[in-house]
């Protein structure tokens, strides 16, 4: 059964007919082709569907899009664009923390989410915070780098 | 003029800004532009071996928005294809090998459609016993695999190596302490995030299908799989946009998908875009191989070695794939070390279970981990430092290894350096502090290794195309992989440096086998090496060109000048100079090509297949590593404190992608060590999720301490060698060494999960003592 929902999507208000059991990242990916939303196992695991709800990283593999009503849904795009990278971003970039790139969107976005609720986390902290995000190419080094160094940028 | 280098500067990556923003395209992606792709589906067997009685597609076929089932009766060309052998089926022809037999293909309008299609396909199966013990399948009386392998006839070994040096049986009997044991490793999977995809896309005009897909190499997956579709290699258009992560995986098991979509789209006459779901990936594509090998050690009471002996036997799964896994368990059988006896001699056997393929480190990570755990059991019986027991017999300049090789240090043998280097940051010679909760003990271990670069096959070499430009700029066209590594920034830094025109001049084409030529596949830890010295001779020749075409301008003798910044001048006179773009032009009106061809081959391999005596690499790669854990005796669960790395790479290029390829490599050998294993159940697939098949996540490791060494190596560019695969292969001796010193318990095989460590903790009989309790209790004896 299709039904239409109402949401925000990267600030904008958008309105979509969906079937019931369609799930957001399907949604964000083939509705509004959005390809920085990035599936790696759809089963939940991986963390590389990561999108903001409301400004808290979900997985948008587990979130079924009608029940998004009304509520505001921030991907990749929303964060920044070409000319106007987003500071977390820029860390990421300066300290080497991007290789195959796969899983880095969904690590960004858990990262803002982490930092705008705790502007000075410890690596331990930062570790906790990432370890729904598989990646599988840096050993999560240089992305705890980006990280703290975002977090002394953002909030010296 | 200044001499500013960018080699070893760690210059930003131009993929990097995409990547971080989400802009950056890869396969799946690019399909999302493509709104009227077919989807492709495949149907697989619920049997690891079976026979194919029948087949019924008409319920499939009679579904509304599905445009072609297939079976093997349907294809256009050889019902097989793979990298090395073309003998996995494009469709399961009457008999299933392993779970990852297709039975079936369906396109359709979209993927619901194409899975209820693929659900309605009918197959009856006869069931037949999976063959999956690789030492029954050697036995002569054992049914096949292939009953007719384009490799391999009448047997079901893939394929074999020994290496024998001197005399064995002589030297061990002569030896004062004989170690045996027999050692296991397990399948581990890739777990790239990005799962396999491909689309194809026919060429109604030219004939040309265009597979837009993952892999190692355009030219690979173009040679492999043209056979299949029928079509010459001139007429398969293969392009790699950036791939999500490989590490040897999507060198051939993305062919896969790609055999799929490009059969689908030449049947339809549309594109086709197929991708395997996680769960797929998982069961279907390959692994790295399971061994079991049985070695002995010999050593005299000096703690010299004397003698190695070893048989391997490597579970190769149901298709050749990539197989020098014998060749190299073998010729690495001495490991860093001085040995002059050997005997090591391996085979790959098939079984009815997924295929093995390259898998970052192609066996030595299996190799490793036998022979330094084996040199911890040595220093343990002599009662001597681990590390003292290494610096005694590793190999230095002039030393050969059990392949006959000499080491040379020209070629960068910076070994010794790497082993200092983690003693000192990890504090080697000093006692490691214990735990004041009674349940843990804290241990300490650490291992070397070696890695050569490149495939060590006769035919391995290099070639790009360059194409200088009017305005002082350079295409650089050179099939190398970008999977992740750096791989596009690393060549852009050499030409830039060869060429001597600013790094932003340069753009590197990477990845599609109609614009470069032959450059061999990005694996092998080759790609810095082989394409980068294909791009220095390239350059080299067109810079030879215009500073003649520039020597003529200034009247000057050209081997006076050189180029830096895109300026031409006089090297005792730097004030005489003139752009580069002036040469360019000279050049250009005077009919000298602006274009060339820039190759390289490394020096031939002399080798004696009896005794496997040969020169296989041109340069190794060293690296130790140390690491300390804290093991729970009342648990088995264990930590790892520190891990402490060095790795000599003759000359990091940009060092930060070089320590990043040293932190990732070194998690998937902490993974391998402490978690990760592929699990089969009468051969079928058990961890086909990540919920089931864990790997590393940030809360499992500790901080990751990298040490760069640079021991030039006179053939690689500005002296690199490769470091894509090394970081993988120190890691589980390492951890199994550390808690051998941390609980007195040694580990023959992988992984250690701490679920082992529990049961070995039951199993002992005397209690379980740290190396310090052992030296105060050896005090106390004396
Ligand atoms: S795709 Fe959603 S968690 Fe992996
Ligand atoms: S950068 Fe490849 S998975 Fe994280």
């Amino acid at each position: 059964m299709a039904r239409p929902v109402q949401f925000f999507l990267n600030d904008r208000l958008e309105t979509v007919e969906v079937d019931e059991n369609e799930i957001l990242i399907d949604t964000i990916r083939e509705r509004f082709r959005l390809c920085g939303t990035k599936e790696g196992c759809r089963t939940g695991d991986c963390g590389t569907c990561t999108v903001l709800l409301d400004g808290r990283a979900v997985r948008s593999c587990l979130i079924l899009t009608c029940a998004v009503e009304g509520k505001h849904i921030t991907t990749i795009e929303g964060l920044g664009n070409a000319t106007n990278v987003h500071p977390i971003q820029q860390a990421f970039v300066d300290v080497g923390a991007v290789q195959c790139g796969f899983c880095i969107p969904g690590m960004v976005l858990t990262a803002k989410s982490l930092l705008d609720e705790n502007h000075h986390p410890t690596e331990h902290e930062i570790r906790i915070a990432l370890s729904g995000n598989l990646c599988r190419c840096t050993g999560y080094e240089k992305i705890i780098q980006a990280v703290q160094l975002a977090s002394q940028r953002m909030y010296p | 003029m200044k001499r500013d280098t960018v080699i070893g500067s760690s210059l930003i990556r131009p993929d990097a800004l995409a990547k971080v923003q989400g802009r950056a395209p890869y396969v799946a992606d690019i399909k999302l532009e493509k709104r009227d792709c077919l989807i492709g589906r495949a149907l697989f067997p619920p049997y690891a071996h079976a026979k194919i009685l029948s087949i019924n597609t008409s319920r499939a076929e009679a579904l509304s928005g599905v445009e072609v089932v297939m079976t093997a009766k349907d294809l256009p060309g050889l019902n097989g294809y793979g990298a090395a052998a073309l003998d996995k089926p494009v469709l399961a022809d009457k008999i299933v090998r392993y779970q990852g037999d297709p039975v079936a293909f369906v396109a359709a309008c979209d993927k619901k459609t194409a899975d209820k299609a693929v659900a309605l396909i009918e197959v009856k199966y006869e069931p037949l016993f999976p063959q999956t013990d690789p030492k029954e399948n050697l036995k002569p009386e054992t049914p096949l695999i292939h009953e007719d392998h384009p490799m391999s006839k009448g047997t079901n070994i893939s394929s074999s190596w020994r290496v024998e040096r001197g005399n064995v049986i002589a030297a061990l009997s002569r030896s004062d302490i004989v170690l045996e044991n027999d050692f296991e490793t397990q399948i581990v999977d890739h777990a790239y995030l990005e799962t396999d995809s491909c689309i194809a896309e026919p060429d109604p005009v030219t004939g040309i299908l265009h597979l837009i897909t993952q892999g190692h190499s355009a030219q690979l997956n173009c040679r492999s799989l043209a056979a299949a579709f029928g079509l010459p290699h001139s007429k398969v258009h293969v392009t790699i946009p950036i791939v999500g992560g490989s590490f040897g995986g999507k060198e051939d098991s993305n062919l896969e998908v790609s055999v799929m979509a490009g059969v689908l789209a030449l049947k339809t006459g549309k594109s086709v875009f197929c991708e395997y779901t996680r769960e797929e990936s998982f069961r279907n594509t390959g692994k790295r191989h399971a061994t079991h090998s049985h070695r002995k050690l010999g050593a005299t009471k000096e703690g010299i070695l004397t003698a190695v002996a070893a048989d391997i036997t490597v579970n190769k799964g149901a298709y050749r794939s990539i197989d020098p896994i014998p060749q190299r368990m073998t010729m690495y059988g001495g490991g860093v070390y001085r040995v002059p006896n050997a005997l090591v001699e391996a085979r790959s056997v098939f079984t009815n279970q997924v295929y093995g393929c390259a898998c970052r480190g192609l066996g030595v990570p299996q190799a490793m981990f036998i022979i330094e755990s084996q040199m911890d059991d040595l220093a343990r019986r002599l009662n001597m430092d681990p590390v003292e027991l290494r610096l005694k017999n590793i190999l230095r300049d002039g030393d050969t290894m059990i392949t006959g090789q000499a080491i040379k240090k020209s070629q960068g043998l910076g070994l010794e350096k790497c082993i200092q280097a983690v003693c000192e940051r990890i504090g080697w010679d000093k006692p490691l502090e214990q735990s004041d909760d009674p349940s843990i003990r804290r241990g300490r271990g650490i291992a070397t290794i070696m890695y050569g670069t490149g495939t060590g096959y006769p035919t391995d070499g290099a070639h790009c195309f360059l194409n200088l430009q009017m305005d002082g700029s350079l295409m650089v066209g050179i099939a190398t992989a970008e999977l992740g590594q750096g791989g596009i920034i690393a060549m852009t830094q050499i030409a830039s440096e060869a060429m001597g025109i600013p790094y932003n001049m340069v753009s590197v084409n990477y990845s599609d086998n109609h614009s470069s030529p032959e450059a061999g596949a990005t694996v092998a830890s080759r790609s810095t090496v082989f394409h980068g010295n294909a791009i220095i001779n390239g350059c080299n020749i067109l810079k030879d060109r215009m500073l003649c075409c520039a020597g003529q301008i200034l009247g000057e003798d050209p081997r006076d000048l050189d180029i830096r910044e895109g300026i031409v001048y006089t090297r005792q006179n730097k004030e005489r100079s003139i752009p580069l773009t002036e040469a360019i032009k000279f050049a250009f009106s005077s009919q000298v090509p602006l274009t060339t061809t820039g190759s390289w081959y490394p020096p031939l391999n002399h080798l004696d297949p009896i005794m496997g005596q040969d020169t296989r690499m041109h340069t190794y790669t060293y690296g130790a590593q140390a690491v300390e854990i804290s093991v729970d005796i009342g648990t088995g669960i264990y930590t790892l404190d520190r891990c402490v790395s060095a790795f000599d790479v003759g000359k990091a290029i940009n060092p930060m992608c070089v320590e990043g390829q040293i932190e990732g490599g070194v998690t998937q050998g902490i993974g391998y060590a402490m978690m990760e294993k592929f699990e089969l159940r009468n051969a079928m697939a058990v961890t086909d999720t990540y919920h089931t098949y864990l790997i590393p996540t940030s809360m499992d490791l500790p901080k990751l301490e990298t040490i760069l060494v640079e021991e030039p190596n006179e053939l690689g560019p500005f002296g690199a060698k490769g470091i894509g695969e090394p970081p993988v292969t120190a890691a589980a001796p390492a951890i199994r060494n550390a808690l051998f010193d941390a609980i007195d318990i040694p580990f023959y095989s992988l992984p250690i999960t701490p679920i082992d460590v529990l049961d070995a903790i039951k199993k002992k009989k005397s209690p379980v003592v740290n190396r310090q309790e052992r030296a105060a209790t050896k005090n106390l004896e004396k």
